[in-house]
């Protein structure tokens, strides 16, 4: 692929939606950008990180997406585009500053880019960011194509330094991981230094004269949304039947509308601009309407804005029937797609149109009856696996049934059957060690199960401490385990203050989850998850002692291993000693531990290594209870 | 046919565990953490070896006699036996290093030098944090570290597994009641223990569960210290810790309150399924009662006699009768408290014995 750095305005280029904000950012010339990985947000500094530096751009990979917002909105207050990108779930984390940010004037351009995971795909929940943007005042872009996720990045900038105001977009997985022919526009070159102004003060106080001057900014966006070229309207003048929509709604409807015929019938508003709404231009498409089906994803954002609209104009703009999430047409939660409206459409217009033909649920049923069903998996190698068998070993040993509270990262799986079911509780980043503080203290109210809390160690850095420091200081009985894989692995391996370099590949400090433990005054000690006797003994082990303590498990990241590696170890089934399905087996290798790597050999009733899966790790053969498992030393390799 | 699941419902979960290892180590789903078997998880199967094995499920004892000494149950107080006397180590080192009588250590030393083992499956008591451990033992100096009981029960089992899995020698074991029973199941159902060459069983009454006890002890005396537990015959009614300051003693009514469950329905005193069976004598410190029970019991007991390392002398009739009482007194308590828990006369639990036998110890 061309670098996104080319400087060749009007050329065409397929870029994935997370590359094609990069560019708009890059266009834009944006100087200073943070992030904390997440799906499907983590291209977009990863993008820029990679031709940051030829470009004099500053990339961050943050601890969390608060500080990521608070260290763009310093380069903000001192005139420099600034730009933060970060998942949904990142926006709750970083809201308390967003809360605040917004009542101040910034002075260079303040993108707040928040990915949203509709059907929570790669999230723990789904969320509707766009309500952030309404519940704090902040003008909100959402693009609908590839190319607009571009553009309108780039505009974003001129936007907040127009208003002296932080803009947020808000992106779909359908928008961030979908690749589009993007028209690449001028990279602007303004050298900007940083510097402040001369009454130097950066503050949301006081919130009485501030919270009025930042809705006079909103007005402002408002009118200026009114001339925007990401709102347009296609369909019969004055059309009776109106689809009113935004983001993937856009792509979806038009389609929709072709194979039902109805572009002649039906016009659409598509919005790109959604807080505020351009109301006028809303109103004057609502004036020719009859029937009015608001199309998008999640929350009825729109259709709540669009009908309060409607309500305060009701004499200008008379009677419409609506439909949307209100009325069940869309559904109002998970992703839509082209067959939700065509449903939508075709109940409202009571026309008889299937996208596919009568046999095709039978026939798929018939099909999938023959697929092998497939639970979430740790990947062959992974640490997590060995971990989570030697907790559970551990949690047997002890008998009294311990509650391991989970979080969030590959480990999450935890939950399942990867993990053993040893995970009871997950919710949002660091919330594991937080919740275990409060069952940590629950035995005087007879709880008397001992508490575990597991984090991966980006996650540890990201919102743990604050809740370890919590634990320590109310006396919480907790055991904290770190599942240290030296990588932030479920979005793709960022790297984080453990690892020893940032975002640009520079070497920095590396920071010890350790040292910081026993700086808070946690007892902990460090395993490898490999070593099973050595980790379910100290599990264990401290399991008997009361008070906050911890232990880290580290062991690199099966992947990372791997691809460092020029040869992995051979590892392989003596299956002369393999007892498979007898008992004292039992496939312990390919049923129970259950890696990947590990298959059974049907023919002959043994277990097998897959050679193309099996990553080396030997793992399995620490298991193994016939020492079946054979791995080949390295020793001798050059 | 039954499996872990049933092991776990009818024996771990309901407390009847005798940590004797006979389940561990021989699959991945069983682990043993001091005296406390645990299941890691269910492997599924519905014929598994830690079931049959385990001395808490359905033990015929009239098919286990015939399999081992070739004739019917004919002692029920006892079990089969050629011969009851007393017995010592001559060695005096091995007798001051040992419970009694050194005969145990004696005897297995000597099977040991003789070639009819190769190494022996024994228990360290004493030893991890008080717990004893099941240790192997393969010269006479080896086998003098595992003297002596501290009434814990040990899963010793676990390394007999270990033994026959990962080693080719011929193999001699030391173990209580609960552990021969479960040896002779072992072998009675599997054929890869033709290498077990030697049986020795130990007198026991009861053991007590690791937790319990070592919470009870470590509020009386320092645990690091005693090198000795002993309960004397009656009427002395105590358990006599010795420590390098000396004795201390503690009344047996509280220990009796921690005995394990299991011991509650043990129907064997006497270990009755040993080649040779061992416990103390009344009122003699130095020796030992020594039973023998198979010929080779008996051959290893004549040589080790000619060889000058045992010395033997009658056992005199009340002290006869009083080792016959006792075992059929706890006998009685196990019918009487297995009854008790299965609420019918007619069902003994894990006991198969004829009705021959049961109206001969009621």
């Amino acid at each position: 692929m061309q670098s996104v750095d080319v400087d060749e305005p009007g050329k065409k280029v397929l870029l994935m939606g997370n590359e094609a904000m990069a560019r708009g950012a890059i266009e834009a010339g944006v100087n200073f950008c943070t992030a904390y990985p997440g799906t499907p947000s983590s291209e977009i500094l990863e993008t820029l990180a990679k031709v940051g530096e030829s470009n004099g751009i500053y990339t961050e990979w943050s601890t969390n997406e608060k500080v990521a917002l608070e260290a763009a909105g310093a380069a903000a207050f001192t005139g420099l585009r600034a730009m933060t990108s970060m998942k949904h779930q990142g926006v709750n984390v970083c809201s308390d500053f967003l809360a605040t940010v917004n009542l101040t004037d910034t002075r260079g351009g303040f993108v707040l880019v928040a990915c949203d995971d509709p059907g929570g795909h790669s999230s723990t929940q789904e969320e509707d960011t766009r309500n952030f943007a309404r519940s704090f005042d902040i003008p909100l872009l959402e693009p609908a194509t590839i190319q607009e996720a571009k553009d309108m990045v780039k505009w974003a900038f001129t936007l907040s330094e127009e208003l002296k105001l932080i803009c947020m977009m808000r992106s779909v997985t359908r928008i961030s991981h979908a690749r589009g022919n993007v028209e690449l526009g001028e990279i602007v070159r303004v050298e900007r230094r940083a510097s402040t102004p001369m009454v130097d003060i950066f503050t949301s106080m006081p919130p009485a004269t501030r919270h009025p001057a930042l809705h006079r900014k909103l007005e402002k966006a408002g009118k200026l949304f009114e001339k925007s070229e990401f709102n347009w309207y296609v369909g019969p003048k004055d059309a009776e039947f109106l689809i009113i929509t935004s983001g993937t709604g856009w792509v979806y409807s038009q389609e929709a509308l072709k194979l039902l015929g109805l572009q002649d019938e039906v016009g659409t508003l598509k919005l790109g601009t959604t807080w505020p709404l351009p109301e006028k231009l809303v109103s004057g498409h609502l004036k020719h309407a009859k029937d009015v089906i608001i199309i998008e994803e999640i929350d009825p954002f729109l259709e709540q804005n669009v009908k309060i609209l409607t309500a305060e104009m009701a004499f200008e703009i008379g009677p419409i029937k609506f439909y949307g999430k209100r009325s069940k047409h869309i559904k109002d939660t998970g992703e839509i797609n082209v067959d939700s409206v065509i449903k939508a459409l075709t109940k409202i217009k009571n026309t008889d149109y299937k996208p596919r033909d009568e046999e095709y649920a039978s026939k798929v049923k018939k099909l999938v009856g023959s697929v092998p069903a497939r639970t979430l998996g740790f990947c062959a190698g992974c640490p997590h696996r060995a971990s989570f068998w030697a907790i559970k070993t551990a949690i047997k040993w002890d008998g009294r049934d311990a509650y391991d509270c989970g979080d969030i990262g590959c480990y999450t799986l935890g939950i399942g059957p990867a993990g053993f079911m040893q995970l009871k509780t997950i919710h949002c980043m660091g919330s594991g060690i937080g919740l275990a503080t409060g069952f940590g203290n629950l035995e005087r109210f007879g709880f008397d199960r001992p508490v575990i809390a597991v984090a991966g160690d980006s996650t540890f850095y990201h919102a743990c401490i604050p809740a370890l420091i919590n634990a320590r200081y109310n006396s919480a009985n907790v055991l904290f385990i770190i599942l240290d894989n030296s990588a932030t692995a479920m979005t793709g391996f960022q790297p984080h203050p453990g690892t020893g370099t940032d975002s640009r590949g520079h070497e920095t400090p590396v920071m010890s989850p350790e040292r910081i433990c026993e700086g808070i005054g946690v007892k902990t000690v460090t395993c490898d998850p490999f070593d099973f006797e050595e980790t379910t003994r100290t599990i264990y082990d401290k399991l008997q002692e009361d008070g906050t303590r911890a232990v880290v498990l580290r062991r690199t990241c099966a992947i990372i291993e791997d691809r460092k590696r020029e040869r992995r170890p051979k590892v392989y089934v003596d299956q002369s000693k393999c007892i498979g399905d007898e008992c004292g087996c039992v496939r312990f290798c390919s049923r129970v531990f259950n890696c990947p790597g590990i298959v059974w050999d049907a023919e002959n009733e043994k277990a097998k290594i897959d050679e193309v899966i099996c990553t080396g790790c030997g793992a399995c053969a620490k298991l193994c209870p016939q020492d079946a498992i054979i791995v080949e030393s390295m020793e001798g390799e050059n | 046919m039954a499996g872990v699941k049933e092991l776990e419902k009818e024996v771990i979960g309901a407390g009847l565990c005798t940590s004797c290892g006979a389940c561990i180590g021989i699959c991945p789903y069983i682990n043993v953490v001091k005296d406390k078997v645990v299941v890691i998880e269910p492997c599924g199967i519905t014929d598994g070896r830690c079931y049959r094995f385990c001395p808490r499920t359905s033990s015929d004892l009239t098919i286990l006699s015939e399999s081992i000494f070739g004739s019917k149950r004919s002692n029920f107080t006892m079990g089969h036996h050629t011969s009851v006397e007393m017995a010592q180590a001559t060695d005096p080192k091995v007798r001051s290093s040992s419970q009694y009588g050194g005969v145990v250590s004696a005897l297995i030393s000597h099977a040991l030098n003789s070639g009819l083992i190769d190494e022996a499956v024994l228990t360290k008591p004493f030893d991890d944090g008080f717990m004893p451990d099941p240790c192997i033992a393969r010269d006479e100096d080896e086998v003098l570290e595992c003297t002596r009981s501290n009434y814990i029960a040990a899963p010793t089992l676990k390394n007999l597994n270990e033994a026959i899995k990962e080693r080719d020698g011929d193999i001699g074991v030391v173990g209580t009641p609960c552990q021969v029973l479960a040896i002779r199941k072992m072998q009675m159902q599997d054929l890869s223990d033709t290498r077990l060459k030697l049986v020795i069983g130990l007198f026991c009454t009861w053991a007590v569960p690791y937790n319990e006890f070592y919470d009870y002890l470590n509020d009386k005396i320092d645990l690091n210290s005693v090198n000795r537990l002993d309960i004397p015959p009656p009427p002395k009614e105590a358990l006599v810790a010795t420590d390098e300051d000396g004795k201390v003693e503690l009344p047996l009514e509280d220990i009796r309150d921690i005995v394990k469950k299991t011991c509650r329905i043990c129907y064997d005193m006497t270990s009755e399924f040993a080649d040779i069976s061992v416990g103390m004598v009344e009122g003699m410190e130095d020796w030992n009662t020594l039973i023998v029970r198979t010929q080779k019991g008996a051959e290893l007991v004549r040589s080790a006699i000619s060889e000058d390392v045992i010395r033997v002398e009658p056992l005199d009739d009340a002290r006869y009768n009083h080792l016959h009482e006792a075992s059929l007194n706890k006998k009685k308590r196990a019918i009487e408290a297995i009854v008790k828990r299965t609420k019918n006369e007619e069902d003994l639990s894990y006991l198969n014995i004829s009705k021959e036998e049961r109206d001969a110890v009621s």
